[in-house]
């Protein structure tokens, strides 16, 4: 877990006090919509189709059980109960008064959360894999780059008003977990044949309506020059990139129509100027960061012999909801938010008040959010399963569906989101249904993971399917069919940043 | 000419003036909740046709390449959203006014022209932001060097005065990239704006709170605070009766120092009696419940009766001072009294607090540096040896459980 220092608490509360007075303003009238709008969307606020929708975000997909449980509490006295975990490691409210944020705000600070930069045309929340720091294939831990990035694009001058929003990922383990090659940008952090950490940089990746994977513009980046070269590629798209056209303003599109080596270059030039600047990271700095997270000490604990009779279910879930931990003794353990009958991802306050008593005690008081909308505890002995697994069955969260066609990734869609062109939750059951285990339906529920969005559109999605698997991305990539009559024409009256 | 705020050497100075407008109607609240919203959003301003500027001060604007086929003396250069500033490099010593068009207030392609003039172009002279230039835009345009705001009509330059002074200590350059020294600085600064913000907050959210101050230093930097931000906080102090001299003194120095009165609250003449009737006047020495009692008719009382009719104290307590104090909140509800209690020191290390008294050269008491850990009463407080224990400098005796006075019990966590 991140601690944060004074400087991190600071930024925070005078963020919230910032976005109090101009909520304030906005409320007496003395500020319009037009110049409210992107003030409320740095600050994760949306007006949706229904109701005002709040994002904010978890860095790195780190919870300590205190947010947690705090997160749970702004479902029960601002929302109706439940909240959305999103696919890139955020969490939202769907039912939240526009009045009543600047208060959300200032609980969430009071437990080193924030909203900033969870929505608008700016750099969003950082994400990486789930299991960072913990992973036993993980070659590079993303976490202090992931945080310097997000340090240094908090708040930037530069960077709050770009020609549309910019998603950052890193990826530091043999297996892809962040979903590297669907964000605008993104860094693969490999050792050279010193052990020296170099950066692979891709740019132009996204889903959509014109889903594109990321190319690959820098192959050896010295780690040094992260900040400066993600400054020149942000530069470059910030003057070049289309501000004509809403729905062409998107890094993929520039990147697409200069082709990858032109915007390379480009890059370079830029580069050329700034590096070896102020903002190139010293040895000193990485270090500082790195001793900012915090991992529990685990104890040897082995294997304990089984108490309980637990049966194939048990050995399904062990089989299926596992990931490998850098200690031997311990597991990941994922939690599937994936449940028929309930939208994938959505959590009740009382379902995260559980897992936040469950992470305390089996867990080390930590908890994970992965892009696949379910949660995972990231310290368990093996020696605890079959006690975790009993507590988790008996509040129906062990479902051994990770990885398989029932562990729907899917954003909101129609049903809240203005500017969807389909409702994927009803899709999204529907699929559910037909797996459903008690029908019979786990002979079907494969290993392909089904990943819906409520922009894409199904010509563009096959050919986008196929490079994903080139890519070596696991599963079944599904845009839905264009239909008149869910398709707003005029959603880009609407907010546009929808996606989380 | 409209509403100019321009950055000088000396801070920020308002030019010109608003035109006079009509009130905006108040808009109806965003969402209540119900129906599709679609149909309510503002649609998307389209961008300005043309410059939203001709002219300024000295004259008509030149385009950007009205100046580079001229480069008239002295002239301005009027920059537009899609210029390449970079044809400018080397061209530029002899303008007297920069200008930078802003078309919408989400077309942020003005603040790279800004980084480059400044950075690359080593442009120092006067360079504005005109257009769909808000007041909560100023901050972000003069941190990447703008320092001249032509405000939108309808803008307040109050407002944008104070939006200018909206972070203290931003992330980019050294707070992020830096040694571990830049950010141990940017930490100091954090520390103390965090601190004058929850004092500031305390004193506007309670009638009539409190310092419960010991002289500790501890104590002297929240004083120090108080007193030059000239928040309403009372503070008062517990003569117990038995404090140092050193303790003393610095009740007056503080009040001279700083032109404020202590309020000093004594022990009650008739329980000290008894007390030292059934126990004799040093019978705290011989185990906890004596000593317990001591500190009962000697501390909590008076503290009882200086906190009569207030709705908030503070204290200096951090949590690395004790194991007691280790899960310390800043924010606590004092459950006897029913009152709130803040401990905004509570993150702080003994290092921050000795940071503190450094760079505001705050008065401290002659007792530290002798070797006292902690300021207390002199029977019970001694000084201790360098890398002792800090605990053993107060009730030495006693086992290291329960080493508290009693003043801060029975309280929860907000």
């Amino acid at each position: 877990m991140y601690r944060y220092d004074a400087v991190d608490r600071l930024i925070v509360e005078e963020r919230v006090a910032q976005f109090r007075d101009q909520t304030r303003r906005y409320l007496a009238g003395e500020l319009d919509e037009d110049a409210f709008r992107p003030l409320r969307l740095q600050n994760g606020l949306y007006i949706q189709r229904y109701a005002p929708m709040l994002r904010i975000a978890i860095p790195y997909g780190a919870l300590s059980t205190t947010q947690l449980r705090k997160l749970a509490d702004i479902a029960r006295r601002y929302d109706r109960g439940y909240a959305h975990f999103t696919t890139r490691q955020n969490i939202q409210y769907n039912w939240v008064r526009v009045e009543d944020v600047p208060d959300i705000l200032g609980d969430l600070a009071s437990v080193s959360m924030h909203a900033i930069q969870t929505s608008g045309s700016c750099v969003r929340n950082v994400t990486t894999d789930a299991l960072a720091g913990v992973a036993a294939d993980e070659i590079v831990d993303p976490r202090p780059y992931c945080e310097i990035l997000r340090q240094w694009s908090t708040v930037h001058p530069e960077f709050a008003h770009l020609p549309r929003k910019f998603k950052v990922a890193f990826n530091g383990a043999k297996e892809d977990r962040a979903a590297t090659p669907v964000h605008d940008l993104a860094f693969d952090l490999v050792r050279d044949d010193a052990g020296e950490v170099r950066v692979v940089v891709k740019v132009g990746g996204g889903q959509g309506r014109t889903p594109r994977l990321a190319s690959i513009i820098k192959r050896d980046l010295h780690w040094s020059e992260l900040l400066n070269y993600t400054e020149a590629v942000l530069r470059v798209y910030n003057r070049l990139g289309r501000r004509d056209n809403i729905f062409k303003a998107r890094i993929k599109i520039q990147v697409q129509e200069l082709g990858a080596e032109e915007f390379a270059r480009l890059t370079d030039e830029e580069w050329s100027h700034i590096k070896g600047g102020p903002n190139t990271l010293t040895q000193d700095a990485l270090d500082r960061v790195r001793g900012y997270f915090v991992d529990p000490p685990l104890q040897p604990r082995g294997e304990a012999s089984s108490r309980l009779a637990l049966g194939a279910n048990f050995r399904a879930w062990k089989k299926r909801n596992l990931a490998a931990h850098k200690h031997a003794d311990y597991a990941g353990v994922s939690i599937s938010l994936k449940r028929e009958g309930v939208a994938p991802g959505d959590a009740t306050a009382d379902e995260m008040d559980f897992i936040a008593d469950l992470a305390d005690r089996y867990s080390c008081g930590e908890v994970r959010v992965s892009y696949h909308q379910n949660l995972i505890l990231p310290h368990v002995a093996r020696a605890d399963l079959e006690a975790l697994y009993s507590a988790l069955d008996g509040k129906g969260l062990a479902r051994a569906n990770i990885d398989l066609a029932s562990d729907i990734i899917c954003c909101p869609g129609g049903d809240f989101c203005s500017l969807a062109n389909a409702k994927s939750i009803p899709l999204s059951a529907r699929i559910a249904e037909k797996l459903a285990p008690d029908r019979g339906g786990s002979r079907r529920d494969r290993d392909q993971c089904v990943w819906l969005h409520q922009c894409l559109r199904a010509p563009s999605c096959r050919a986008y399917r196929r490079a994903w698997r080139r890519e070596g991305g696991r599963g079944l990539v599904s845009g839905v069919d264009r239909r008149p009559a869910r398709w707003p024409g005029r959603a880009r009256r609407a907010d546009r940043q929808g996606c989380a | 000419m409209s509403l100019i705020i321009e950055l000088d050497a000396d801070g920020p100075q308002v030019r010109g003036q608003a035109p006079e407008r009509a009130a905006p109607a108040p808009p109806k609240p965003a969402n209540e909740g119900h129906g599709d919203m679609r149909k309510k959003i503002v649609p998307v301003v389209k961008p300005a046709a043309g410059p939203s500027a001709s002219a300024w001060e000295g004259g008509a604007y030149v385009s950007m390449q009205q100046w580079l086929d001229g480069e008239p003396e002295g002239g301005a250069i009027l920059l537009q959203p899609g210029d390449d500033v970079r044809a400018l490099d080397g061209r530029i010593g002899n303008a007297a006014l920069i200008s930078v068009d802003f078309h919408r207030i989400n077309d942020g392609r003005g603040y790279s022209h800004a980084f480059l003039l400044r950075n690359r172009l080593k442009y120092r002279g006067r360079l504005r932001a005109l257009g769909a230039v808000t007041a909560d835009q100023v901050y972000a345009m003069a941190r990447v060097g703008f320092d001249s705001f032509a405000l939108r009509a309808d803008q307040k330059a109050e407002v944008a005065l104070s939006a200018l002074e909206s972070f203290s200590t931003p992330y980019q350059g050294a707070v992020v990239a830096g040694d571990a020294a830049a950010r141990r600085d940017a930490n100091a600064r954090a520390r103390v704006r965090l601190l004058e913000r929850s004092l500031t907050e305390i004193a506007a959210r309670h009638e009539r709170p409190a310092l419960a101050s010991s002289l500790s230093a501890e104590d002297m930097v929240v004083t120090d605070v108080i007193a030059r931000l000239g928040l309403p906080i009372d503070v008062f102090t517990l003569d117990t009766g038995r404090l140092h001299e050193e303790t003393l003194a610095l009740i007056a120095q503080t009040e001279k120092r700083y032109g404020i009165t202590l309020a000093v609250h004594r022990p009650d003449d008739e329980a000290v009696q008894e007390f030292v009737a059934r126990y004799g006047r040093d019978g705290f020495y011989e185990g906890l419940p004596q000593r317990k009692a001591c500190c009962f008719v000697r501390k909590v009382l008076p503290l009882g009766r200086a906190l009569e009719g207030r709705d908030a104290w503070i204290t200096g307590q951090r949590r690395e001072q004790a194991l007691s104090r280790g899960a310390l909140a800043e924010a606590e509800q004092d459950a006897e009294r029913g009152i709130a209690k803040y401990n905004p020191l509570a993150e702080w290390s003994w290092a921050d607090v000795l940071a503190y008294a450094g760079q505001y050269d705050i008065p401290m008491s002659a007792l530290y540096a002798r070797g006292y850990v902690s300021i207390g009463c002199a029977p019970c407080t001694k000084a201790i040896r360098p890398g002792e224990d800090p605990r053993n400098g107060r009730w030495w005796w006693e086992n290291q459980d329960g080493k508290e006075c009693g003043l801060h019990t029975n309280t929860v966590a907000r």
